[in-house]
């Protein structure tokens, strides 16, 4: 047993002279993390892609969910999605979802986490732990408490609130044009405290003695920030924006299921709604399989380019 | 510190504890509404508080929702969901971070890759699969998809983890004459056990709050709600006027236990998340 252990670890050993038992052996030293791995590998592949797969196969189908496959339509799904005014009127709402999202979860956190560089450890902990706490409440519940805020009547909690300055009623979440700003504040209020968490982080990660020598050097408040900060955050910068854009549409998800189901009239739909829509709402699996092959292709470079990112830190940062 | 110096950390303060506010204010309002009584939920909406606190709102829903089926199935749920996480992503880790095989670094990158296939991609063909067996509206159900869906942040936080445990205590280990599974099982995985218990948590947290997921599956059938899906339920329901109160009461329960772990685990759950992301 020893033996295969230590050819484990160190990689490539010189074969010893062949027997067949030592074949044997060399054989089940060769498999050994292939055993390891095998159980999560297959969940991982029967549940994700073999899932991928199904879908690009379903893509080309008209079908519903008690027979997905029941006609073969080559690629009419695609034309008929891709043709579609409502799924260009969607497609613009994800990206108004993610440039909501860029400011909201990246701007808004990362403005509040270089505002810490002055304060103790411990109180910034404070700010974290409270910022925090909406990441860790189931959502579809905490999203009850906006549709009381957003109520559309003069007794909902916002209207009441603005009624003070005047302002008449607002139907929010049933204005088309309120109502997709609204839903994605609520998304931001879930995922800000969480990217707060991270720039933090990454502004911990600067050494320290970079700060202090710069300040000997005479770089104070706004040259500091630019000349010092800013480029040794970046990375963390690039990160967050990455991980805003990927799962910004999928953050929206409960809100809209729970709130508007992507009304009014189409106002708060969004591309990965719309697959969930499509399937289990409307019956067209095929339809909702296609929008996923175009979410995917859509989204491939940038989940490429998180892969690369991560790559980096997992293959060659030890 | 001179006065201008000063004068921007009190700033930097000041806009800090605004922020703080803004993002409790909703959750303060839910505490608050759910121990009004109903007629005040209108009267006195923009207070929080009330000064005459009931707990009727908790009464209602405990004797109309059957709470306890809820919350074994979310507990079912989460635990399942945990413990076969780990006992997935413990063995991979282990053989990613301590192995040198063929294809490593392909199959690491198919593990990483899955974490970032979008989840609602999945939902029709594991709806369909699940389908297929028979397994709609039961645990099982339930479960196994999720055992394979974020599995893969497991084994990279876990890997992270292994790779930076002395490589030497491993060694000696296997001179001592352990074997590969004696020595994950004996040195490994006690050595990370805090590592291991935050991800369990982390994990735990997340399958409680999971939402989409379970109503697909499982909101077929009442005796399969968890939690989550048993509010929404609640809250859809058309008959009752004003249930704001018990809605937030419903809400307050179902937060409560990811709350007090949280209270409890901060720092861990704190630092897994941001391994998690960022340090790597």
């Amino acid at each position: 047993m020893e033996i295969q252990h230590e050819a484990a670890f160190s990689a490539q050993v010189a074969a010893p002279p062949a027997a067949f038992a030592d074949t044997v052996r060399k054989a089940a030293r060769r498999l050994t993390p292939y055993l390891y791995l095998a159980p999560a590998l297959i969940a991982i592949a029967v549940f994700v892609y073999l899932p991928l797969a199904r879908t690009v196969q379903l893509s080309f189908y008209q079908g519903n969910l008690l027979n997905p496959t029941r006609l073969y339509v080559g690629f009419g799904n695609y034309q008929e999605i891709l043709s579609s005014p409502i799924f260009h009127e969607t497609l613009l709402h994800s990206a108004l979802y993610l440039f909501f999202s860029l400011i909201g979860s990246v701007v808004v956190p990362v403005s509040l986490a270089f505002l810490t560089l002055q304060l103790t450890d411990r109180e910034v902990d404070f700010y974290q732990s409270v910022l925090f706490v909406p990441t860790v409440v189931a959502f579809n519940v905490v999203v009850l408490i906006w549709a009381f805020f957003f109520l559309p009547t003069g007794g909902g909690l916002l209207n009441s609130f603005l009624a003070l300055f005047g302002q008449p009623p607002n139907a929010w979440l049933k204005d088309p044009v309120w109502a997709l700003p609204s839903i994605a504040l609520i998304a931001n209020w879930k995922l800000m405290g969480f990217h707060f968490l991270l720039a933090v982080a990454g502004l911990k990660a600067i050494p320290k003695e970079y700060l202090e020598a710069a300040y000997v050097d005479g770089a104070h408040g706004w040259s500091l920030l630019r000349r010092i900060v800013l480029p040794l955050f970046a990375p963390t910068g690039l990160f967050l924006i990455i991980i805003t854009l990927i799962t910004s549409l999928d953050a929206v998800f409960t809100p809209i299921r729970v709130l508007t189901e992507g009304g009014p009239n189409n106002a708060t739909n969004n591309i990965m709604y719309a697959i969930y829509s499509e399937g289990f709402r409307f019956f067209r699996t095929g339809h909702a399989a296609a929008i996923s092959v175009i979410l995917i292709a859509l989204f491939g470079g940038l989940i490429y380019w998180q892969y690369r990112l991560l790559d980096r830190r997992v293959v060659y940062d030890r | 510190m001179t006065v201008k110096a000063r004068r921007a950390v009190w700033t930097s303060r000041f806009i800090l504890i605004l922020a703080t506010l803004l993002v409790a204010v909703p959750l303060i309002y839910q505490l608050g509404i759910s121990f009004k009584q109903p007629d005040e939920v209108f009267s006195s909406v923009l207070s929080p508080f009330t000064l005459n606190p009931t707990l009727r709102n908790y009464e209602v829903v405990i004797r109309s929702v059957p709470i306890l089926t809820y919350l074994a199935n979310s507990a079912a749920f989460s635990i399942g969901v945990t413990v076969g996480q780990i006992l997935l992503a413990v063995p991979a880790a282990y053989a990613f971070s301590y192995f040198n095989f063929r294809f490593k670094n392909l199959l690491l990158a198919l593990v990483l890759v899955s974490l970032m296939v979008p989840f609602v991609v999945t939902y029709i063909p594991n709806y369909l699969l699940l389908a297929q067996y028979k397994l709609i509206n039961t645990l099982p159900g339930l479960i196994l998809p999720m055992l394979g869906v974020s599995l893969g942040f497991g084994i990279f936080l876990l890997r992270q983890h292994f790779m930076s445990f002395q490589r030497e205590i491993i060694e000696a280990a296997m001179i001592d004459g352990a074997s590969s599974w004696q020595t994950l099982t004996w040195v490994v995985a006690p050595a990370n056990i805090s590592a291991l218990s935050a991800l369990a948590v982390y994990i735990l947290i997340n399958t409680w709050n999971q939402f989409i997921w379970p109503l697909l599956i499982g909101g077929g059938r009442p005796e399969a709600y968890t939690l989550t899906v048993g509010v929404q339920m609640y809250f859809t329901n058309p008959e009752g006027g004003n249930r704001w109160g018990s809605l937030m009461a419903a809400s307050v329960l179902t937060s409560l236990p990811t709350i007090i772990a949280y209270l409890f685990m901060r720092k861990g759950i704190l630092r897994t998340f941001t391994e998690g992301a960022v340090k790597g």
